[in-house]
């Protein structure tokens, strides 16, 4: 399966004009209180060293084509809160240490890989170097990783990384999510039934599925 | 109807109707016991069971204090329109997760504080079917209950018209009709019944515990799609709206943000004499003569376990080695199909519309039991967990991600079979108190294998007709049962019919932890049911111990 590098966002959204932002007045005072705080400058991290920082930023930067330049969602600042905050999942494979640890190993691991591959650290090496270090370990599946189930890596990473950038306003833009309904709700459900602010795909036959067939 | 309701359970006329949603004075004025009180009962959790149990038996005139490890909450000042925003719902301490399929918990299955994990379920509230109590005398798989559907009927009935229940007449199982009418569907729930309809496939709208219409003080839903996240409207129903008020009002005492620890026992006499907890970082026992838990399956276990003492050294109620086991989730796979019209599923209840079609046992099919479909809709970031599970990272992740207005996902519910190497044990690891954490084991059997696989396919065709032009399935679980059986006797579970356990006359189990089997149905309904009828148990005979 191919999954492609880091490139530019779309500069062309598919839900044109649709800021989600706007809707924030209409939200009750805790929920717009909650995005709000996510939209503002991110606090300065509290658990990755300087060095850990570096790599998770360029981690999730290949994880979720977000170049530096690009979406700007701090997914990495979101995830160094989550864990300076031991707010975990609730759970972890028997075979991994803790999530903050699985996480300094990991990190420690993609510089060790890059190191012997480009001899630089992780964050180092050009987009499309990392990008490979990051598919050989999914292409691992359940196979080791410097003494880690690759797939268990996978899913931390995966999992921490898409529930910060989805967290945020800019991402549900891009993906045309309405946000938080209350006590506004809904009045048009159905299909292709919208709200008045809601603005429809500007390119309805954009099926990744279909393009890749 | 409703003034029937309201005779037996006055809850959802003690919320306000101002608009908020909390009833502040009614916690504030709340019965106090003090730890030295031996009250009636100490029931260990507020969610499906523990608060069905507190209120019935606060209005038999018991007293009764109900401990909740996490808070008490406001939904207006505690809950949020938001996926991140709501990790706080999910019981996220530590517990460690292993076997050939590992079930991810927190988010998944898992909650805290009153109300329990129907403060975040998706709000499903089928009824099991008759054939669910004996599947091992009848299909030669799983487990008998120690009695039939017919004893459990009228508590399903009166359970339905605490909820309350809508849906349309249900054809499955023992079929009946629901107090409130079907709620009108979304792009999701149009597009299964478009789908079904087309392939001959009975589906129906419901059943949802989501009022239609007013009921009491809770208003009618306002179809903003966060069921999960908590109902900041308070027209889904948790126990923390449907059953806490009303045992509040009849004295019972909440006392949450306590964490128990361990069962008090008296070592002479075999007796539990309360439970020791942990409130404000201070270790404390609440004395009782008779001890209810309702943890759920991973906390329940666990807590029998860590409550070993010298008379009990491989944990309480564990003699014949039985806690902790046969612990079930179901397989839950969720396929999604892609329209060029917009679907947008974050508009609407998640829980629409469902099929029971292949529920029972087909004897075409080389598998035993089966299945039920449901409408599920993902918000975005569990719809990234579809998206990635796919393999996609990178921009290719984005791509998918910025179709999401363009898909519809349902859900299936698969009934994976009791096996006793499912369990929960403790691990080495321990909790901020100190305790050894859960470590649940899951494998599946063949069996639950070929469900999953025929489910898969069952939603692929339903999607594909509705006018789907591409699938793809994540494989995922749902729901906690099991774990502290019932069973005839103490060779095959922990407590018998009436939720008592075989080991401490005055100790009870009364959560999802004690289903024998677990059906293809979301389990809150059946949890409360099993909790109402051993509650009447209680009241009629079994008070302080006795008998």
């Amino acid at each position: 399966m191919s999954h492609g590098p880091v490139t530019a966002p779309d500069p062309q959204g598919r839900f044109p004009g649709f800021v989600v932002m706007r809707q924030s007045p209409s939200w009750d005072g805790v929920t717009a209180l909650t995005i709000r705080s996510r939209v503002a400058p991110p606090p300065a991290p509290r658990f990755f060293t300087a060095a850990e920082q570096v790599t998770a930023r360029a981690l999730a930067g290949q994880l979720l084509g977000q170049p530096h330049d690009g979406l700007g969602v701090p997914v990495m600042e979101m995830i160094d809160a989550r864990l300076a905050d031991g707010q975990t999942d609730g759970w972890r494979y028997e075979d991994m240490p803790e999530d903050g640890q699985a996480w300094r190993d990991t990190l420690a691991h993609l510089d060790t890989d890059a190191k012997e591959r480009s001899g630089a650290g992780f964050a180092d090496c050009e987009g499309s170097e990392q990008a490979a270090i990051v598919q050989a370990v999914q292409d691992l599946g359940s196979r080791d990783w410097h003494g880690l189930p690759a797939g268990h890596v996978w899913s931390l990473w995966t999992r921490y990384a898409c529930t910060a950038l989805y967290a945020h306003p800019t991402a549900w833009d891009e993906i045309g999510f309405s946000g938080p309904a209350y006590p506004r709700g809904y009045k048009n459900i159905g299909v292709d039934a919208r709200e008045p602010f809601e603005v429809r795909d500007a390119r309805p036959a954009q099926d990744p599925v279909r393009e890749r067939l | 109807m409703s003034t029937g309701v309201r005779a037996r359970n006055e809850s959802a006329w003690l919320l306000p109707n101002d608009g908020t949603r909390t009833d502040h004075r009614l916690r504030r004025d709340m019965r106090r016991f003090s730890d030295d009180d031996e009250v009636d009962l100490v029931i260990v959790g507020c969610g499906a069971g523990g608060s069905v149990l507190a209120q019935r038996l606060a209005r038999a005139g018991w007293r009764v204090v109900a401990l909740d490890a996490g808070p008490f909450w406001d939904p207006d000042t505690d809950w949020v329109s938001d996926e991140a925003g709501s990790h706080h719902l999910y019981w996220t301490d530590p517990r460690v997760i292993t076997g050939a399929d590992p079930v991810p918990l927190g988010s998944n299955n898992s909650g805290r504080g009153v109300g329990g994990s129907m403060v975040h379920y998706a709000g499903y509230t089928p009824r099991f079917h008759p054939s669910d109590f004996s599947t091992l005398r009848d299909d030669g798989v799983g487990a008998d209950w120690p009695f039939g559907y017919e004893e459990l009927r009228p508590y399903y009935a009166a359970i339905e018209q605490e909820l309350p229940v809508a849906g349309e007449y249900w054809p499955w199982g023992d079929p009946h009709g629901y107090p409130h009418r079907p709620h009108p569907v979304g792009g999701n729930g149009e597009l299964f019944l478009r789908g079904a309809g087309k392939l001959g496939i009975t589906a129906k709208v419901g059943p949802v515990a989501i009022a239609n219409g007013r009921f009491g003080n809770r208003p009618h839903c306002i179809y903003r799609g966060f069921c999960l996240q908590g109902c900041k409207v308070n027209a889904k129903a948790s126990p923390l709206i449907t059953h806490i008020p009303d045992a509040l009002a009849h004295g019972a005492e909440v006392r949450a943000d306590a964490m128990v620890t361990r069962v008090g026992m008296d070592e002479r006499t075999g007796r539990a004499t309360g439970v020791h907890y942990v409130s404000g970082g201070a270790s404390r026992f609440q004395r009782a003569a008779m001890v209810a838990i309702a943890g759920y399956s991973i906390e329940t276990p666990r807590l029998l376990l860590n409550s070993a003492s010298p008379r009990y050294p491989d944990g309480l109620c564990n003699e014949f080695d039985q806690v902790g086991r046969y612990l079930m989730v179901q397989g839950a796979p969720q396929t999604a199909g892609r329209f060029d019209a917009e679907v947008r599923m974050y508009k609407a209840p998640p829980p629409e519309v469902s099929t029971e079609e292949f529920y029972e046992t087909d004897p075409a099919k080389e598998y035993k039991r089966g299945f039920a479909v449901q409408t599920v809709s993902p918000l975005p970031i569990t719809w990234a967990e579809h998206v990635a599970a796919q393999g996609h990272w990178g921009r290719a992740l984005r791509d998918y991600m910025s179709d999401y207005v363009h898909w519809a996902c349902l859900g299936s519910l698969c009934e994976f079979l009791p096996l006793a190497g499912n369990r929960v044990t403790l691990a080495d690891e321990t909790d901020s108190y100190g305790l050894p954490v859960a470590r649940f084991a899951y494998s599946q059997c063949d069996n639950d294998k070929a469900l999953v696989t025929a489910a898969q396919h069952v939603m692929e065709d339903i999607l594909t007709a509705a006018g789907a032009d591409e699938v793809i399935t994540i494989k995922r679980y749902a729901h906690l049962v099991g774990g502290a059986r019932m069973a005839k006797d103490a060779r095959h579970g922990v407590v018998d019919g009436s939720c008592r356990t075989f080991a401490v006359p005055n100790l009870y189990i009364t959560d999802g932890s004690v289903l024998p089997t677990q059906g293809s149905a979301n389990p809150a309904l059946t949890i409360m049911a099993v909790a109402a009828r051993a509650a009447d148990h209680l009241i009629s005979g079994a008070r302080r111990g006795a008998g």
